[in-house]
């Protein structure tokens, strides 16, 4: 059995069993077949966990390209929570790509208040040999009640240097977990997740130009994403159950089916 | 460690979406490196799966669709149908039936399962274009009314089943019952939709009419309000997570929001 074979049954399971269970699932996977685990914590996106830097007092976002063992590297200041012991250093970004990063952490501390009106924030970019690369986090839940959300967004981008321009290699994930209920209802869970990809090359004349055009393709991929969670959340999964199960009775519905299509005949004659 | 791995698999059988338990256990066998005594050992997962999801399976020769449940299970993986007196052998892994013999009914009620599996029929004509029901006695000399809608579209990344399970109590008049939709779309993401609704018990008379009346209302009633629970999320939660465009209506002046080039402090980015 090749471990390729292995891995892609792994993603194929998560992409099955229910997206509110997946740090539970992805937690027996890896005890199952514990060579995947590192593969798998990397390629596998999770609901983002908020901790608060303990230097400057704002929140950041837990991922894996912050993470170094059990530490976290603070966008803020620049620092492992909790430091890391002995002699080995965190990994951390170029004063070039650390000073992108900050830039990069302030504007879309700007596109978040405009879009989500709270939430956290946190970029984090890292050194590639022929460019740079990074991700830029986005979380937001509603207040506790009834009826309750939670968005989390995770972009991870490529940025490959050309003459005069970048190559953008961006894939983006949102996971967007819903839930309401009632009496008459009862309990409705409507979560999961939804994955795209977009490749482009931009215009790049000095550094900022990086800022703007990676803040520019995380736009354009939300409001995509945001439309097609609209589509697939209110419109697919609420038509299935109308197919599952039709309210007004069948006989009546294919009744005025057939008047309609008699009067559609009736016309063309 | 070998009872964790039966307790993880069995975990991804429960979870298993409708009409992908197959798939799931593709994934498992591959996972596992076809480790069948693994499998196996998750039989009563299976099992509980099946019974709990009302699958339906066809039976040998007459072709005819039959439920899975906790109610016509004869033990030793045996199952009956009442309607052609039979009873089948089912293998729960594989999902299918075997083994036919006739199989007589034997319950307390036969009148009223009678009538219930008529009115049952008409109900669900009415409104599941495709189910499988069936009436079937129950513990406390109750009985069992159940329904199940499959809709797969495994080509366009979705599958859907709803389940009702109502328990009548012929002594008391008593109805109770749940009504579960389950809705998996999996095209480059998975988004699942999961919903339960528990009836308040009722009283209702021993007839079919009556008690198929009141499963007609609260269906109905639950049908409305899933819908409104959706208008509910849609324009609530949805949009408080996240607006389609900034109170400006205009989309981020990117040039402008960084502070980079200049190295100047803008006042929007900070708290």
């Amino acid at each position: 059995m090749s471990a390729d074979g292995q891995f892609d049954s792994a993603l194929d399971l998560l992409r099955r069993l229910p997206p509110s269970n997946t740090s539970a699932n992805l937690t027996r996977i890896c005890a199952l077949a514990p060579d995947l685990t590192e593969e798998l914590l990397s390629s596998v996106d999770q609901p983002l966990e908020v901790r608060r830097c303990k230097k400057t007092g704002r929140d950041y976002l837990l991922c894996d390209y912050n993470r170094d063992g059990d530490s976290w590297r603070s966008p803020w200041s620049n620092e492992f929570e909790p430091a890391i012991e002995g002699e080995e250093e965190g990994a951390k970004p170029s004063e070039r790509v650390r000073k992108l990063e900050v830039g990069m952490g302030e504007a879309v501390d700007v596109y978040r208040e405009l879009y989500y009106e709270g939430g956290v924030s946190s970029v984090y970019f890292w050194d590639l040999d022929d460019g740079f690369a990074g991700v830029v986090l986005l979380k937001k839940t509603t207040p506790t009640g009834k009826s309750e959300g939670g968005w989390d967004s995770i972009h991870v981008f490529e940025s490959i240097d050309r003459a005069r321009t970048s190559h953008y290699k961006l894939t983006s994930t949102v996971i967007l977990r819903l839930s309401t209920g009632s009496d008459a209802l009862g309990d409705m869970d409507l979560s999961g997740n939804m994955t795209r990809q977009i490749e482009q090359d931009m215009p790049v004349t000095d550094d900022s130009s990086h800022i703007v055009n990676v803040g520019k393709l995380v736009e354009d991929m939300e409001l995509k994403m945001r439309n097609l969670l609209q589509e697939v959340y209110f419109g697919k999964a609420k038509d299935v159950v109308g197919d599952l199960r039709s309210i007004p009775p069948l006989t009546e519905a294919n009744r005025e089916k057939a008047t309609h299509q008699e009067m559609i005949n009736s016309m063309k004659r | 460690m070998a009872s964790n791995n039966v307790s993880a698999i069995s975990a991804f059988i429960e979870g298993a979406p409708p009409g992908e338990l197959a798939d799931v256990v593709n994934d498992i066998k591959t996972l596992t490196e076809d480790d069948s005594t693994l499998l196996e050992k998750a039989r009563p997962a299976f099992q509980k799966y099946n019974e709990e999801q009302l699958t339906t399976v066809k039976l040998p020769g007459s072709g005819k669709n039959v439920l899975i449940s906790p109610y016509n299970s004869l033990g030793d993986g045996r199952y009956y149908d009442v309607e052609s007196r039979s009873s089948f052998a089912f293998d729960p892994i594989t999902q299918k039936a075997s083994d036919v013999q006739s199989h007589p009914l034997e319950s307390e009620h036969t009148d009223l399962m009678t009538s219930l599996s008529k009115t049952l029929a008409t109900h669900a004509h009415e409104h599941y274009p495709s189910s499988t029901h069936a009436v079937f006695p129950a513990p406390t000399s109750s009985l069992a009314v159940l329904l199940v809608s499959n809709k797969y579209s495994p080509s366009n990344f979705w599958n859907g089943r709803l389940r009702t399970s109502y328990l009548y109590h012929p002594a008391t008049a008593a109805l109770t019952g749940t009504l579960r939709c389950d809705v998996h779309y999996y095209e480059d993401g998975n988004v699942r939709l999961l919903t339960t609704k528990t009836l308040p018990p009722s009283t209702v008379a021993a007839s079919a009419g009556e008690i198929m009346k009141t499963i007609a209302k609260v269906e109905k009633g639950w049908q409305e309000e899933l819908n409104r629970g959706f208008s509910r999320l849609s324009e609530g939660e949805f949009k408080s997570l996240r607006r389609q465009l900034p109170v400006t209506r205009q989309k981020v002046e990117w040039e402008k929001v960084t502070s980079y080039r200049a190295g100047k402090e803008i006042g929007g980015g900070r708290r």
